[in-house]
Formats: C-alpha cells, structure tokens, sequence
C-alpha cells in the first residue's frame, strides 16, 4: 500500500493542532525531536487504500533558526524531504502567514495550502477566494480545511489523494530583484560545487539564507574547504551593499511580503469599516490598566485551587489503591511463587511504594496541565505574558517566566519543563534556578503536621508564611542571580503575538494535557523508581537490621546529624527524614512516622480480602472520588460560598505528640525553613539537568543545600538570642 | 514630504506610524521581517501593558507586543 509522508507546516496559533487531531485521531505517536528538546508528534490515517503519514511540525513565523522550533521546521522541510508539505494557513491573518508560504516556496518543497480560521475571517467581514488565492501562488493548491467544519476535511483528504496519484506541481516562485536574484544565481553555482552541502541542502534556497545572513547556516562555511563559497558570498555582498547599502536582508524579506500582499490582494475581499473584534473587547477587560493584574493572580488562584481541589480525592484513591489491594495481591503472588522475604520487601516497600509515590502527583498534574492547555488553546496565556513582563524584568526573568513559577506550587517537575516556552535561553534557566522555591504541594504535608503539633492556635499562618518566605527567596535568588551568574546575559527580547482569543479545542486541550502527565510518569518514574530501590536498601543492609538507626541509613543520617545542630535540630531522625526528603518531600513526614511511631501504621489486618472485595473496592473508590472532585470543582467555581464543609477534625496522633517533645517551636521553624529551601527532590534535580545540562543542575543543588541550611540556622540562632525556644 | 522621526516607543496609544528604519540587527531583525515589521509599514500602537511596558501593536491586521526598549530602536514617521 503506498504511504504518502505529510508534514503539517504553520505560523503559531493557526489551529494547526487542531487539524493535526482532526486529521490523525487516535492514531498518534508524540515524542521528541531527536537531540532536541522540542516535542514530535506524528499520526497515521487511510484515505480510500492510501495510508497518509503526518507530521506535526512545531510552529513557526519563518524558517529561519531564530528558535529550536523553527529550525526543528526548517530541518525537516529541506533536509528531510516530505512527500508534501501542507502549510496551514490562518485566513483571517493571511499576509503574515503567507510570509512562511513564500519562504516554503524557495525550498522547492512540494506544497498545498490548508486554510483554517474560515470562520473567524467570515466574522471579521473577510472573504478568501481559493481559486484565486491558488493562482496567486503559482498554482499551490489551496483548499478550505477549518477542522471544526468536518467538510473541510474531507476536501483536505480528497487532495492528499490527488496529489499521491499524480498532481500537477506548482511554478517556481517568481525572482527576486535582478541583482539579489544574479548573486543567488552564482553562489548556488559555487555551492553546488560542494557535495556535502548540496546532499542536504537545495543550493539555491542555501544562498538565499546565506544572504540574509542566517547565523547558523553561516557556521557551515566555517569549514576549510568551503572557503570558496564563503568567498563568494563576500564578493556578492559587496556588490549588492552599493544597491541597497545593509539592506539587502530586508529587500529579500521586502520581495516575500510583496508577493504575500499581491496575493491578498487578489484573492481576498476586505470588509467596508473595520469590525470592532469580540477579542479587542476582552482585551479591554483582561489587559485593562487598572484590572489587568488583579485578574491574572485571580485566575491562578483559580487555577491553584482547582489542582488541589479537584485532585486530592483521586489522590487518596491512588494512594489506598497502591498501599492495599495492590500491595495485598503481590504479597499473595510472591507467596505463591515461594520467593524469598527479601524480594517479597523489595517489591512491596521498594517498587510498589516507590511507584505508588510517583503515581500519587498524576492526578493534580493532569488537572494543573488542562488548566494551562485551556487558557493556552484560549489565547490568554499570551496575555498573561505581557502583563507581567514588567514585573518579572526586575528578578531578570520574562514575561513568560509566570507559568513555570505558577506551575512550581503544583509540582516542581513540570514546572521545569515548562520553562522550554521561553526561547531566550538565559531567562529560561534563571527561570529553572528559582523553581525549587516554589512551594510544591508535596511540601504542604510537612507544613500541616508540624504546625498541628507545634503551634495548634496558629497553624494556618505558619503554613501561609512558608509560601510566602518561599517566594521571598525566590526573588531575593533572581535579584542575585541576575546581577552575578547572568549578569549581562540579558533576557531576551519580548516579541510576542496576541492570537485573538478563541474557543478552546477540547480534543486538542487533552491531548496537551495528556502528553505532558505522560512524559512526567516516563521521567520521574524512572529515576524515582532507582532511588526507591536504593533507598530500601540502605534501611535494610547490613541484612537483617532490625532498629532503623543501626542500618546503613541509620549510620549516614547519625553522621550528617552534628551538620544540623547550630539549625536547632541536630538528631538522627531529623537528619534521617530531610535524607530521605530528597526523594520526595512528603517523605519526611512518613519517615518520621515511622522512627517515632514504632511502625504503628503497619499494623495492617490479616488478608482475607478476595480478588472480587479489591476490585469492587478499588471500583467504588473511583466513583466515590469523582463525586467528591465534582463537589470540590463546584466549590472552588463558587469563591465564599462553602456548598459541602469538610467533615471532622484532625485527631491527635502519636506522632504530633513525638514531634512536641523532640522539636521546641523556634525548632520546628527552623526544620520547616529548611524542608520549604532544600532540594525539592530528585526528579526536578533530574528534569533541570535534562533542560539546562547538569552544570546548572549541580549549582541548583549546591543553592538548595547551602540556602536552607544559612536561613535555619540564621533564624534559629537570631531566635535564640532574642530569648525564644 | 519629509517627516519628524521618532522612536516607536514614543508613539501614543491609538496612534498610527509608518517604519522608517529598524535599528535592531541579528535574528530578532529577521524575526520582525517575518512578523511584517519592514520598512514602509504602517503600525498602531494598542495598548500598553498595565505596568507600563510592553506594548500593544497592531501590524497587517494582527496584535504583537514588544517591549519599549526594542520599541524605542524602531524610527518611526506618526501619521497624523
């Protein structure tokens, strides 16, 4: 069967993925580019026996290498060569998109043009004439394809199998001027001259770029025996400066945007009097002088709350659903297997809580990631970038920074990850550096059982100041940080477009959302499940150990505990719980359960569950959690009014009581200072090292060492001087 | 006829202009070509962020923001 390979080319914002989905369905397989940190996805679909392949390029303006997105684009079009390439164009923006249309054009790249947002244009008053808009172009096949409109469809597929059984190719794209088209003629003669680069490279779209002066293509005539080339293209150069002086980059881009306007010119027909756009009205509202920020902090709370909210009950699901049925059955399978006890430990205490402990952050990740899809596919993210650009530029970083600090209360891993929207690459790893002080939701359990033990009157405020001490550094690092590591480095400039805002895709929202809880559980899971493993080990070697504190744990933990005494909590098992904190922050809570509490917790019933009572409960348990989510959903939609009240208070345990005789308050701030500032765990150490390389991991570290340990100790001495604890 | 130049950042909101030169250079340079900031073109400033930078501007018919110091590189001749 003949498989036709389709790449999806487009500015940003033109509902390029919503085609892509339209088009692929179900059938799709997203990764990353290789090498690069920039996401791949492709998908599958038949067309009366033709199976077409599509590949969703990243978005871009040009193909110029002005981001890893757009030299991901430009690669693949000219090196790769498609079978076609379908450049999705926006018709209510046509003179722009058309830009990349003509630089398409100059590769020689078979192409169609697939015009979305037909819709958005009919309501501006615009109205595109396909026919004349394809013989504008020289004959590129132009055909509607607003993926809401399942019509559009279907003319987009019939094309693709025109094409595979033989389409008539477009003309070449008309020269440029006579002297910039004599100087493309003779460099594209010299570099045909040289294999290696005409293997990859179209010789006559290579001169182009080099005339324009593109950086990264330069660097290929840095090689000794292109010296001819790099020869010609100074004479070139020189010849065309008397005509156009340092110009003659903007009389290519001038010859482009002369052929786009022709084109519009012909083909579209302009409305009367301008309409007053249903977004410019928004925009009064959302970026209103005044409104503009107290709307933006009042949508992530919004945001902030529905994670935590809406989350929480699957959270506990998964939790009851690793720690019982699914430990339960795989101690029922290894008994049955006869394994010995240690695999049976290495299993339930090693890998099932390990991956329970990952597993446990999906569902506020999945619900933090729709969230953002949402207000992304709606266009307000861009807008939130440009109304807190100002405020940001103080600490050194970008408007853009917002959501990956935003993202960081949720969870400091995605956040990482989403720091790749800022292109300008020092902003994006300052941006990376203050992650760590956002207090993530993993942090809070700590704050809850330390402020119930030790300040029961006033719990609440001391879990408030932890969020807030924590954004404090986080300014204070970025304030530094930007004067010293990257200083001078700048941030990059702000050019960003403000898409009109629109009605958000849902297939299109989840499956951004869905990728992105993916990739997390790929990640994380991995390097959690190492140290997991690792971890049990040490608490069980030398084999046999029966008190925590004479197992190799027990050992490093007395050893590192003198390091924690001028902080005020220089004890074994405090040292021991920040150890194992390293691994995940809700841990600390857990070990020190477990040392104080004797291991009461797993004084678990005898098993006589059923396979049917787990299932069923594992079932119900679901239900039940949903429900409880919608609840909470319509709760937080609701701000002031309580609709379901929250049931009981929390008991006194023994642990709350341990806490009270081994930690005095000015202590236990302290501690809580220390868990809020110290290395957030090992997947964001893992995740910065991935995103900005393992040098600025290792200064991520060192900072989260170093930092908690002078705040604790400063506090707890000041404190002690001043006469409490 | 021969008209003031002035910088884009000094142009008022609601005020319309026409690039004369675009005193930036390096990738940003051609990313504004592509974005249809050339010479010639006409451009509105919008709006203007809450805080006071970036700005709004409308360019063939779509929004872009760009900050005052990238802004205050771009001459400009105001349209009346």
């Amino acid at each position: 069967m003949p498989t036709l390979r389709v790449a999806l080319a487009g500015n940003p914002n033109v509902g390029k993925s919503t085609l892509f989905n339209a088009l692929t369905g179900a059938r799709q397989h997203v990764g990353n580019w290789p090498g690069k940190t920039v996401m791949q996805a492709s998908g599958t679909f038949q067309v009366d026996g033709l199976t077409v392949e599509v590949i969703d390029l990243p978005g871009a303006y040009s193909l110029s290498s002005f981001s890893p997105e757009e030299a991901v684009a430009r690669d693949y079009i000219v090196c790769e060569q498609p079978d076609l390439v379908v450049d999705v164009v926006d018709a209510a923006n046509l003179e722009r998109n058309l830009y990349l249309t003509t630089q398409i054009r100059e590769t020689g790249a078979p192409l169609l043009l697939a015009l979305t947002m037909t819709d958005l244009a009919t309501q501006r008053g615009l109205c595109v004439d396909c026919h004349a808009l394809s013989d504008a172009l020289g004959g590129v096949p132009v055909v509607p394809a607003t993926a809401q409109q399942n019509g559009g469809l279907a003319a987009l597929r019939t094309a693709f199998q025109r094409w595979a059984t033989g389409e008539t190719r477009a003309e070449a794209p008309p020269p440029f001027d006579p002297p910039i088209e004599d100087a493309i003629t003779t460099l594209a003669a010299a570099i045909a001259t040289q294999p290696d680069l005409a293997r990859r490279y179209p010789p006559r779209w290579l001169a182009i770029q080099l005339l324009e002066g593109d950086e990264e293509l330069l660097g290929l005539l840095a090689a000794a025996d292109h010296a001819p080339i790099a020869a010609a293209l100074a004479a070139s150069r020189d010849r065309l400066r008397q005509t156009y002086g340092d110009d003659i980059d903007l009389a290519i881009a001038e010859a482009r945007y002369r052929q786009a306007r022709a084109a519009v010119a012909r083909a579209v027909r302009q409305p009367a009097t301008p309409v007053v756009t249903f977004s410019e009205r928004v925009d009064r509202v959302v970026t209103h002088r005044i409104l503009g920020i107290p709307i933006f902090l009042a949508l992530m709370y919004l945001v902030f709350n529905l994670v935590q909210n809406v989350s929480a009950p699957y959270l506990d699901w998964i939790d009851g659903l690793f720690s019982g049925p699914l430990t339960r059955r795989a101690v029922a399978l290894l008994a049955l297997l006869h394994a010995p006890a240690w695999i049976t430990a290495l299993t339930v205490d090693g890998v099932i809580a390990g991956v329970g402990s990952v597993l446990v952050f999906v569902p506020g990740l999945l619900v933090l990631y729709l969230a953002l899809a949402l207000l992304e596919d709606s266009g307000y993210l861009a807008r939130a970038a440009f109304v807190m650009d100002r405020a940001l530029g103080a600490l050194g970083l970008h408007g853009k920074s917002f959501i990956p600090l935003i993202l960081g209360f949720g969870c400091n891993v995605p956040a990482v990850y989403a720091t790749r929207t800022i292109e300008n690459r020092s902003a994006r790893v300052l941006t990376g550096m203050l992650i760590p002080f956002m207090s993530c939701s993993a942090r809070l359990p700590v704050y809850v059982v330390f402020g119930m033990a030790l300040f029961p009157q006033n719990a609440d405020l001391v879990i408030w100041a932890m969020y807030l001490v924590g954004i404090v550094v986080a300014a204070a690092a970025g304030l530094v940080l930007s004067r010293t590591v990257f200083a001078g480095a700048g941030r990059g400039a702000f050019v960003l477009e403000l898409p009109p805002y629109r009605l958000p895709s849902l297939p299109t929202v989840w499956r951004q959302a869905w990728q992105h809880t993916a990739g997390f559980i790929r990640k994380a899971g991995t390097v959690i499940l190492a140290v997991s493993v690792a971890l049990w080990l040490l608490l069980n070697l030398p084999w046999g150990v029966s008190d925590p504190r004479d197992s190799a744990f027990g050992r490093v933990s007395s050893t590192l505990a003198p390091l924690f005494a001028p902080a005020g909590f220089g004890t074994w098992q405090a040292a021991g719980a920040l150890v194992t904190g390293v691994m995940a922050k809700e841990v600390v809570v857990s070990t020190l359960a477990q040392i104080y509490a004797g291991q009461a917790d797993e004084a678990e019933s005898a098993d006589t569950t059923t396979v049917g009572d787990d299932l069923a409960g594992v079932a119900g348990g679901f239900g039940l959690a949903t429900v409880e989510a919608g609840k909470r959903l319509l709760d937080t939609l609701t701000p002031g009014v309580t609709l379901f009240p929250e049931e009981g208070e929390p008991e006194e345990t023994v642990l709350s009581q341990a806490l009270r005789m081994a930690f005095t308050p000015l202590a236990g701030i302290a501690f809580l200072l220390f868990v809020l500032l110290y290395v957030p765990c090992v997947a964001t150490i893992g995740a910065q090292a991935q995103e900005f390389g393992w040098r600025w991991a290792s200064l991520s570290l060192v900072m989260t060492l170093v930092l908690p340990w002078t705040v604790a100790t400063l506090v707890y001495q000041a404190g002690r001087l001043l006469g409490a604890g | 006829m021969r008209c003031t130049q002035v910088p884009l950042s000094d142009i008022a909101v609601g005020q319309s202009a026409v690039i004369v030169t675009l005193g930036i250079t390096g990738p940003l340079r051609r990313r504004l070509f592509a974005l249809g900031m050339l010479t010639g073109e006409t451009i509105t400033v919008r709006r203007v962020a809450p805080l006071g930078d970036p700005l709004e501007l409308e360019v063939k018919g779509y929004r872009l923001s760009l900050r005052k110091a990238e802004a205050g590189r771009i001459l400009v001749a105001p349209r009346a």
